[in-house]
């Protein structure tokens, strides 16, 4: 066909124009690639770290500040002491009847409440006994009791079950426990296995794993066994909300602001503000600077793309004033010369996916892996979305030698969650780089094209090739 | 009165017919007087020479016949139309449909075979690509490069090259073939093989020609030879016999 054999010819008749508008198109899509996946990685570790601190499918989490001191004054007596005890430790409670008003809220989809505790371990020596001579830390265990009824939204929801089950509908009060697969390796439990917790005896019925950039709870217990043993009957401290529709997500939090005023209400915007670390930097760096970038050096390319075809055109224009004499519409020449600029563009594409997947290699293998400061402090005012799954953040201090033991909560704890960096490459990032290289080829022919519509046939033919 | 004479009762129709055709050109201030009041007829058949010095108007008159540019004032009819009034559009049509050119400098180009310069001519007219390449091949034909058809301009000599300009000239079997120093660029043993190539389609395809050229030894083949001398025609010499 003349329209292909005559642009194939063309193109390689100016191979080195052709390198050079398809390579500056390459770095373009590739940097593209590159910072697309860059920013996919980092959207796909902050999408872990979230919805490990918040549950899958949870768009709010409601909490209240701590209240009290957090000092739980323990007095050595006569006689030593063995401390077993559950205790919510970070967050202050709300009462159940809670979670009945907000699931009537309008918008609201489901809520689920549960408690995040802890279970302190600790022996305490008589107050006139001998120091030991080695110490004996005290150990403490985050125990979640969870709404069995509504186990898709809250701690257990983006659990992977590996080995037994969850939480059967009738075990709302059962001795039953699902345990953290970590926390069961490095303690020998298996299924069936009995646990103690807070001096009673509870069956394990299944092994859980959390996503990778969890903080995740040791044991999950029912909610009215969590209440019973840690005397908080009728209360809870987080209530895990799902809204209607991602739209009404802001309206619900408003809602139950206005409903709970004590409430710290958080949704995934006011969780990220507290995710601090590498991987807000980085997150930061892809969206300003990376897109930025992109964007300039995309621009540059189109700009140089133009400019070529525009030195083209005048560089044949005694062959395009030849054609117009033979009666060759203006449209029909720059269809040619589009054409060309779209082989080049497509030329450009590949190499430039094939750029940019080797960027995203580069930065995926070369980069540190990234690591979030969560602060899981509930009682910071601002952040206030601890106390999920991170609520742990409390720590034990014990002083020996007859002095007084405090269990301490300390409310503006954090934890560091390291993740490995990924930068994948998406089909919908391949078919954006084909598209913007079409487009920049499409934006130079026109460009040429609209040259050689200007071009009056006369002067095209006096010019010299 | 009109530089085609007057009409004989036999004489064919003129197929151009100028009135008044001014084109002026501004340079560095200065004005350029390509073309001043000219008339002219030229009938269907007709081989007209268009002499005279460099800068005298010879390759303005010729666009202007070409409908590769507009006259300032006048009238340029063809065929019973004013190309100098005609949209853009049309008067690509006309040049596609019915006028052929032949370049000093061949103007092939370069990345095309010899075949596919001369199918370049055809490409507007929408013909189907069987029938264009008959066609190409005919026109390769007639002027003796059957054989060299698949070559490219870079691997042909100046007169092979501008013989594949005729065939794509005459491709389209236009209604006029406007030749500018067709034989510029020739040795002298080549300019007169292209000249008795040009004479012989001119008699057998019964062609309307117009040369513009310096050369004596090329105008006199024409039936007519006219001179310009700024901006105006003078026809010197009728070839009554030829």
């Amino acid at each position: 066909m003349f329209f292909f054999s005559y642009l194939l010819r063309e193109l390689r008749s100016r191979k080195r124009q052709a390198i050079v508008m398809a390579t500056g198109l390459a770095l373009a899509i590739g940097l593209v690639i590159t910072v697309s996946a860059l920013s996919s990685g980092v959207r796909s570790a902050q999408g872990k770290i979230l919805s490990s601190l918040y549950g899958v499918g949870t768009d709010i989490s409601v909490t209240t500040p701590y209240t009290q001191s957090g000092f739980k004054q323990i007095t050595p007596g006569q006689q030593g002491q063995r401390i077993d005890s559950l205790t919510d430790t970070a967050l202050g409670t709300l009462k159940a009847s809670s979670v009945r008003t907000i699931s009537g809220l309008q918008h609201v989809a489901a809520a689920a409440g549960a408690l995040i505790l802890t279970e302190i371990k600790a022996t305490i020596p008589a107050a006139n006994a001998a120091p030991p001579t080695s110490f004996q830390p005290p150990v403490q265990i985050s125990v979640v009791g969870v709404d069995i009824r509504q186990l898709g939204l809250g701690p257990l929801a983006a659990a992977k079950v590996i080995a037994g089950r969850t939480f059967a509908p009738a075990q709302t009060n059962a001795r039953v426990t699902v345990v953290d697969l970590a926390y069961a390796s490095s303690h020998h439990f298996k299924v069936g296995a009995t646990v103690n917790i807070a001096g009673q005896p509870f069956t394990v019925i299944g092994l859980v794993r959390q996503a990778q950039a969890s903080n995740p709870p040791d044991l999950y217990i029912p909610l009215a066994r969590a209440q019973a043993l840690s005397n908080l009957t009728g209360k809870v401290d987080t209530v895990f909300v799902r809204a209607a529709s991602s739209a009404a997500v802001d309206t619900v939090t408003g809602e139950i602001s206005r409903r709970l005023r004590s409430a710290t209400v958080s949704n995934s915007a006011s969780l990220a503000q507290g995710v601090t670390g590498s991987l807000k930097t980085t997150a930061e760096l892809a969206s300003r600077l990376g897109t930025w970038l992109a964007v300039l050096v995309l621009l540059m390319a189109f700009g140089v793309a133009s400019l070529l075809t525009l030195a083209a055109v005048a560089r044949r224009g005694r062959e395009f004033g030849t054609l117009k004499a033979l009666g060759w519409r203006s449209r029909r020449i720059s269809a040619q010369l589009v054409g060309e600029s779209i082989v080049t563009g497509i030329v450009g594409a590949a190499a430039g996916i094939a750029l940019g997947m080797a960027g995203a290699y580069l930065v995926a293998s070369s980069a540190p892996s990234l690591s979030a400061i969560v602060d899981t402090g509930n009682n910071s005012g601002k952040g206030g979305f601890g106390g999920t799954l991170g609520a742990n953040g409390g720590f034990f201090r014990a002083t020996l030698g007859g002095g007084p033991v405090q269990t301490v909560t300390n409310p503006t704890a954090s934890h560091t969650v390291h993740l490995p960096f990924t930068a994948p490459v998406s089909v919908g990032a391949i078919v954006l780089a084909v598209v913007l290289a079409v487009a920049g080829a499409l934006i130079a022919g026109s460009v040429g094209g609209w040259q050689i519509g200007r071009l009056r046939p006369a002067v095209a033919l006096a010019s010299a090739e | 009165m009109a530089a085609g004479g007057p009409r004989a009762p036999d004489a064919p129709a003129p197929l151009y017919a100028l009135t008044g055709v001014t084109k002026t050109f501004y340079k560095k201030r200065r004005t350029i007087y390509a073309l001043r009041d000219l008339n002219l007829v030229i009938r269907a058949g007709d081989w007209l020479a268009v002499q005279g010095r460099t800068g005298q108007g010879k390759t303005t008159l010729l666009q202007i016949l070409g409908g590769l540019d507009r006259p300032d004032s006048g009238a340029v009819i063809f065929g019973g139309e004013d190309i100098a009034q005609m949209r853009e559009v049309h008067l690509t049509r006309m040049r596609a449909e019915s006028v052929g050119f032949i370049f000093q400098t061949f103007n092939l180009v370069g990345t095309l075979s010899a075949a596919d310069n001369v199918e370049a001519a055809l490409i507007p007219l929408g013909i189907r690509a069987a029938e264009r390449r008959r066609r190409v091949s005919a026109a390769l034909e007639n002027v003796g490069l059957a054989d060299r058809a698949r070559h490219l301009p870079s691997e042909l000599s100046g007169g092979q090259q501008q013989r594949v300009a005729i065939a794509r000239a005459l491709v389209k079997e236009p209604r006029v073939v406007l030749a500018d120093e067709p034989t510029g660029n020739l040795d002298e043993y080549t300019r007169d093989e292209m000249v008795a190539l040009l004479e012989k389609l001119w008699r057998t395809l019964n062609l309307t020609l117009v040369i513009v050229t310096h050369d004596t030894r090329v105008a006199r083949h024409a039936r007519r030879i006219g001179t310009m001398t700024k901006g105006r025609l003078t026809i010197n010499t009728v070839n009554e016999h030829r």
